[in-house]
């Protein structure tokens, strides 16, 4: 069984291949890769490296977001057409998920709680809280959603103490209660972790978690909300 | 050779695919999208987007299921690259990419716009060059001249609006619902063309001129219909659409002739979503009877958005070996000069 897992949701983009033994190989694209615009091509150097063809993939897991919108689109395309013409099966895992399970190892005591924090532009963050619970498990203490960071923070402070990764952590106000997980591996999403959440908690389905509707529905909806206050 | 092309399109609000083998289209499938930008006025790219990434699988399986055929059989399978809402076309890009690079096909980056204009190579109208290409849509309006239909050579274009984006906003003016061109249309065959003057864009710039302006005649219908009140306006919508129409698609048929005339061609072809106005046809027909030209018109739904057309397209664009595409990416916009293979 071998898996082709990427997720191309956050400006830090991820990929790997896991066997029934664990990671075989795994990539991150850089900073300046646009979106997982050049996720295919990585793919198929990560492949190379590995020795293994393309064929001979049995399923892929892609992550669905939350995080930018045409990342999220470009790697649940390339996702959907590797299943296509190989017909092998495509699950979904959340980003914010996978991040957690990177958090979850930069906790100082069992009891911390893990916020994976996704920067969502225009002064916005994408996060959610979870409890650690053995080996790629969570439970959710706070569904992801779009967060005003001072709103965050002052939740975060609710659920003290709380561990935070992700590029959107360092959008976050000091919160008494929470901190940053250290800059470095447990604080970008590992394509990895994608595959553990599968694993141990199932797959989602491949649909995108944007979390935020399109600007001109989102105006749309407030012309006939104040339509219907007149 | 077998020459059997998957060929992808997703740039604007449609989401085609289509299989085409040789001239022959084996299957043309377009999921339009219309209905969900009708209650914006016009297409949304964010939410063309998600749209084309629900839809593109499904229809990339029902373009197979209806050719009969398996990918495995496939050849190449093409895409359409530029020009376009860029988050549409990644969508497009990045599925036919994975499909290629997974069945182990060639990959051909086709061109929006060399599609609409290889539309005229396919089975029936198959259209053999030279010719003069008009490509009037709500995105682009543009002249080429065709000798070889792997280099059409661009002649004219807007220099601002698409002419299918004038007909909308004129539409919108007149109380006619997005997309108004069938409205606009019906409401024009009712009214007198000559009621009102509007202005002909670049009417200046003298004879030999093959470019397109539309920006001028959208102001000229906006202060006329502020000049008639909405009272004044309700009374004379028929000959304001039959004239505003008159504005828009008699420099479409006029230049097209010039240009015909000029290049001494045999034939003229009119092709993308403002192709279907009778108005359009009627003038072109009767340019072309009097210059004993032949008119290629192919169907609607090879005039509009489609996948065919990217197929035959692809038939004239260098196909990159696998796996040498998986860098490849879509742009929004086209190289000066337009169409390039
Ligand atoms: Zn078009």
């Amino acid at each position: 069984m071998t898996t082709f897992a990427l997720d191309t949701a956050t400006p830090d983009p991820a990929l790997a291949l896991v066997g029934p033994d664990g990671i075989i190989a795994e990539a991150w694209l850089g900073r300046t890769s646009g979106g997982g615009r050049r996720v295919l091509e990585s793919a198929h150097h990560l492949l190379a490296m590995a020795g293994i063809s393309v064929d001979a993939l049995d399923e892929v897991v892609v992550g669905v977001g939350p995080g930018g919108f045409t990342g999220i689109r470009i790697g649940i395309a390339t996702a959907l057409g590797l299943g296509q013409a190989l017909a092998i099966p495509v699950h979904g895992a959340s980003t914010l998920e996978a991040l957690a399970l990177g958090a979850a190892v930069a906790r100082r005591s069992s009891d911390e709680l893990v916020a994976p924090v996704i920067d969502a532009r225009r002064r916005q963050v994408f996060a959610a809280v979870y409890a650690v619970e053995g080996e790629g498990h969570l439970h959710e203490v706070l569904a992801p959603a779009a967060w005003d960071p001072d709103d965050l923070a002052r939740a975060l402070d609710g659920h003290a103490p709380v561990v935070m990764a992700g590029d959107g952590a360092d959008l976050v106000p000091p919160c008494s209660g929470c901190r940053r997980a250290a800059p470095g591996p447990l604080d970008r999403v590992r394509a990895a972790d994608l595959v553990a959440r599968v694993r141990a908690g199932g797959p989602l389905p491949v649909a995108p978690e944007y979390l935020r509707l399109p600007d001109a529905e989102e105006n749309r909806l407030r012309r006939e909300r104040e339509a219907a206050a007149t | 050779m077998s020459d059997l092309v998957l060929a992808i399109e997703t740039s604007c609000d449609e989401t085609a695919a289509a299989v085409v083998e040789g001239r022959v289209i084996r299957s043309n499938v377009i999921a339009s999208q219309a209905d969900l930008h009708a209650v914006y006025g016009g297409v949304v790219p964010e939410v063309a987007a998600r749209h084309h990434l629900t839809t593109v699988n499904a229809v990339v399986d029902e373009a197979l299921d209806r050719a009969g055929v398996d990918l495995v059989e496939v050849d190449r399978i093409a895409v359409t690259r530029r020009p376009g809402l860029i988050g549409a076309l990644l969508v497009g890009v990045a599925t036919a990419k994975a499909l290629a690079y997974a069945a182990r096909k060639d990959l051909v980056m086709a061109d929006h716009l060399h599609g609409h204009v290889a539309a005229c190579w396919l089975d029936p109208v198959a259209l053999d060059p030279p010719f003069v290409a008009l490509t009037a849509s709500g995105g682009h309006t543009r002249l080429d001249l065709v000798e070889d239909y792997a280099h059409p050579v661009l002649l004219g274009q807007t220099l601002d609006d698409a002419a299918g984006e004038a007909i909308d906003k004129g539409a919108r003016l007149l109380g006619i619902p997005y997309p108004g061109g069938p409205g606009l249309e019906a409401l024009a065959a009712q009214g007198d063309p000559t009621t009102y003057d509007f202005p002909v864009g670049l009417r200046s710039r003298g004879p030999d001129d093959l470019d397109f302006s539309y920006a001028g005649v959208k102001t000229a219908l906006l202060y006329a219909t502020r000049e008639l009140g909405d009272d004044g306006v309700a009374d004379h919508r028929a000959d304001l659409a039959a004239s505003y129409q008159e504005a828009i698609v008699r420099p479409l048929a006029d230049r097209l002739m010039r240009a015909a005339d000029s290049a001494g061609v045999p034939a003229v072809s009119i092709g993308g979503g403002v192709a279907a106005n009778g108005r359009l046809r009627a003038l072109v027909q009767e340019g072309a009877e009097r210059r004993g030209l032949r008119v290629a018109i192919p169907d609607r739904a090879l005039c509009t958005d489609n996948a065919a057309m990217i197929a035959a397209a692809a038939h004239f664009t260098p196909a990159i070996a696998w796996p040498a595409f998986v860098g490849e990416d879509a742009m929004a916009t086209a190289p000066p000069g337009g169409i390039a293979a």
